[in-house]
């Protein structure tokens, strides 16, 4: 990028409007979205309008500053991203007599293959690693495998150890109908299930679909509806290029319209996190993250850097606003 | 459906020339600027789209300062919409002739996800895809079979043996065996005994930074030689293919590529990247989750069907 000397002077939009046009072209080779990168430089372009720069000040300088802040401030979440406290609140909270204890229940959705399945098994494996006992609901009825997939993750997840050999025998089951049948229904029963059964935590999987597939987007509205999990994760690739916009607002926006009236849930949810997976496949071009934070205003609660069980992490704000502005 | 945002957007730039008098540099930036505009949009290079525009801007001022019958106001429109088509159709085209499975003989087809420096990318489509392959050869009449040669994604096998069973294709894999090498080689073995016509090998998509992985795919391919290797890429990958696939390019020769999930609102402008990048042929598109939803690729006809121009030939020479 060009640094330009300019001296103590006042910023005009002249001053700025190459620097800028740098930085958004620089942001786009990062891979975040065409119309994020225009928005998040628009901004720092308006807030730095009639600013004065000082002395040995380069405008190139206070630009990368004010987008640095900038993108940090997008990137902090805005609500806690501590799920074992959630988790935990929960099933503490006081109940009258007549209540039974429901499991917290969290639903992964997102587009066809991004991971939501190999990412829950590794968010399962964290649970149990801190203590709770987790119930995988396979409502995935569609994809071929996508049940036998659970199945064997399930298997590993029980033989692994936590303290001493064999300790997680018992923590961790799988909940499947099978093929073919409605998704929301086994969520249903998934849950009764875990709560007859005393297990803390409900992950349920569902099938990948496009965002533009109106009827499989209301299939899923109406697991949420029925369902009303305490969280729902919306997974996305790092790799995802100007379709993360999309894919979110969409999401959210069927969520919501579809979610609603008359159910269990008064008003539509929508999205209340993201998990971004194969991080470890892009370098530094982790663009991404910021596109999804700035097109829902909702936190990246994990971010899956491998295919490992343990290949999750929580996201390091400073770490992503480096490699973004890295040259 | 397919693309239509980027297509709408460059045919409104294209007919935006409709409607000046006198096309001049001016009309020439702003109509590039549009175009690149909506190329970047679709996740298409950030530098294959300057260098498009570069391009149309040298051979269309070349024909106006030549100030000859093609300088003429009524063709300098032709003239910036072919030279803007034909770059488009360029990005698409690699000028190479993708490998045509023979009757009566075994050919061997591996799919392999994306890949970067010794590294396979997951999740792009890859057993979906080779299920759609087998059955549209499977169609044309073709003894088509699948071998299963992941032994690391849970439930790989499952998979292709629930969506083989549901097409009535031939598979080939195991629960047991832990070598993919071996898998690939004994299946490879056993349908060309039984006098399979297209055999194809499903490749597990792993990502790992050692050349372990690497050196795996090597052997695959040294165990089942492949006479196509086929580049599964997914359309909504970003800035990231176009390096990625020319890492590809560099470490193994792979043939031809499919484009899958094309079915979704992605405009496969990353996608379209590794194809100029790789000088490496599309031959199919996936455009769904079904076993049918597979559509042959052509450039030309695939450029004009994005812009809306039906016949082509029509538009560019009245
Ligand atoms: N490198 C890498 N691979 C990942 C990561 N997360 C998932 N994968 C791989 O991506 C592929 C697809 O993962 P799945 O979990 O099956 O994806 P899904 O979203 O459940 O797919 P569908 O249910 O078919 O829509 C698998 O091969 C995973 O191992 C990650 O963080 N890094
Ligand atoms: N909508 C849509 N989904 C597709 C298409 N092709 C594949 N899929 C879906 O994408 C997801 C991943 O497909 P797979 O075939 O399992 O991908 P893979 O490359 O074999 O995955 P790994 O073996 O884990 O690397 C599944 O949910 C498929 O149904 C397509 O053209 N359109
Ligand atoms: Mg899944
Ligand atoms: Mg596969």
């Amino acid at each position: 990028l060009f640094a330009r000397f300019t001296g103590s002077k006042v910023l005009s939009e002249d001053d700025l409007k190459p620097v800028l046009e740098g930085m958004k072209q620089h942001l786009m080779k990062k891979n975040v979205a065409k119309d994020i990168a225009e928005k998040v430089c628009e901004g720092v372009g308006e807030s730095l309008v009639g600013r004065k720069v000082g002395g040995f000040q380069t405008t190139y300088a206070t630009v990368r500053l004010a987008l640095s802040n900038s993108i940090t401030h997008i990137l902090t979440p805005k609500t806690s991203t501590d799920l074992l406290f959630s988790i935990r609140a929960k099933l503490m909270s006081p109940l009258t007599s007549a209540q039974q204890r429901m499991p917290y229940s969290i639903t992964f959705v997102g587009v066809n293959g991004v991971g939501k399945s190999t990412n829950l098994s590794k968010v399962c494996f964290w649970l149990i690693q801190n203590g709770f006992r987790v119930l995988i609901a396979a409502c995935d009825t569609f994809r071929s495998g996508a049940v036998e997939q659970l199945r064997v993750h399930v298997r590993n997840l029980s033989m692994l150890s936590v303290g001493g050999a064999g300790d997680s025998e018992g923590r961790v089951e799988l909940y499947e109908r099978g093929y073919g049948k409605d998704a929301a229904g086994i969520a249903k029963e998934a849950i009764a299930y875990g709560r007859d059964n005393g297990f803390d935590v409900v992950l349920i999987d569902t099938a990948g679909r496009m965002q533009d597939n109106e009827p499989l987007m209301r299939a899923l509205a109406k697991l949420v509806s029925v369902n009303n999990p305490d969280k729902i994760l919306f997974v996305g690739e790092a790799l995802v290029g100007n379709e993360a916009v999309d894919q979110l607002t969409k999401f959210d926006r069927a969520l919501r319209d579809f979610s609603g009236a008359g159910t269990a849930v008064a008003k539509g949810r929508g999205i209340d996190g993201m998990l971004v997976t194969k991080w470890d496949t892009v370098d530094d071009k982790v663009g991404a993250a910021l596109s999804m934070t700035y097109v829902t205003g909702q936190p990246i609660v994990f971010v899956g850097t491998g295919q490992t069980y343990t290949d999750l992490r929580q996201l390091r704000v400073a770490n992503v606003v480096e490699a973004i502005l890295s040259d | 459906m397919v693309l239509s945002d980027l297509g709408r957007k460059l045919n409104a730039a294209l007919s935006s020339l409709n409607r000046v008098s006198i096309v001049d540099e001016k009309v020439l930036d702003t109509l590039l600027k549009e175009v690149c505009a909506a190329l970047l949009e679709s996740d298409v290079n950030v530098k294959l789209v300057s260098q498009l525009r570069q391009k149309v801007r040298i051979k269309v001022k070349a024909v106006f300062e030549s100030g000859g019958e093609k300088a003429k106001e009524a063709n300098k429109k032709n003239l910036i919409q072919k030279a803007v088509f034909d770059e488009l159709v360029s990005l698409v085209d690699p000028g190479v002739e993708p490998y045509k499975p023979k009757k009566g003989y075994p050919n061997v087809i591996m799919a392999v996800g994306l890949q970067a420096c010794g590294t396979l990318l997951p999740g792009n489509g890859k057993t979906t895809t080779c299920t759609k392959l087998a059955v549209h050869y499977q169609k044309r009449g073709y003894k088509a079979s699948i071998v299963c040669a992941d032994t690391f994604r849970a439930g790989a096998f499952d998979q292709t043996r629930q969506s083989a069973t549901k097409a009535k294709v031939a598979y080939f894999g195991s629960y047991t065996e832990t070598d993919p090498v071996a898998i690939a080689a004994q299946g490879v073995a056993k349908f060309k005994k039984e006098k399979f016509e297209v055999i194809i090998v499903d490749t597990s998509g792993r990502h790992k930074q050692e050349s372990e992985l690497f050196e795996e795919m090597i052997q695959i391919g040294h165990a089942v030689k492949p006479d196509m290797t086929v580049l599964i890429l997914d359309a909504s990958i970003g800035q990231s293919a176009e390096a990625q696939s020319r890492a590809f390019k560099e470490s193994a020769d792979f043939g031809a590529i499919i484009v899958t999930k094309m079915d979704g609102h992605a405009k496969g402008g990353g996608a379209i990247s590794a194809v100029a990048a790789t000088k490496t042929p599309i031959i199919f598109l996936g455009t769904g989750e079904h076993l049918t939803d597979l559509d042959r690729f052509s450039p030309q006809p695939f450029i004009s069907k994005l812009l809306g121009l039906g016949d082509v030939q029509g538009l560019m020479e009245h």
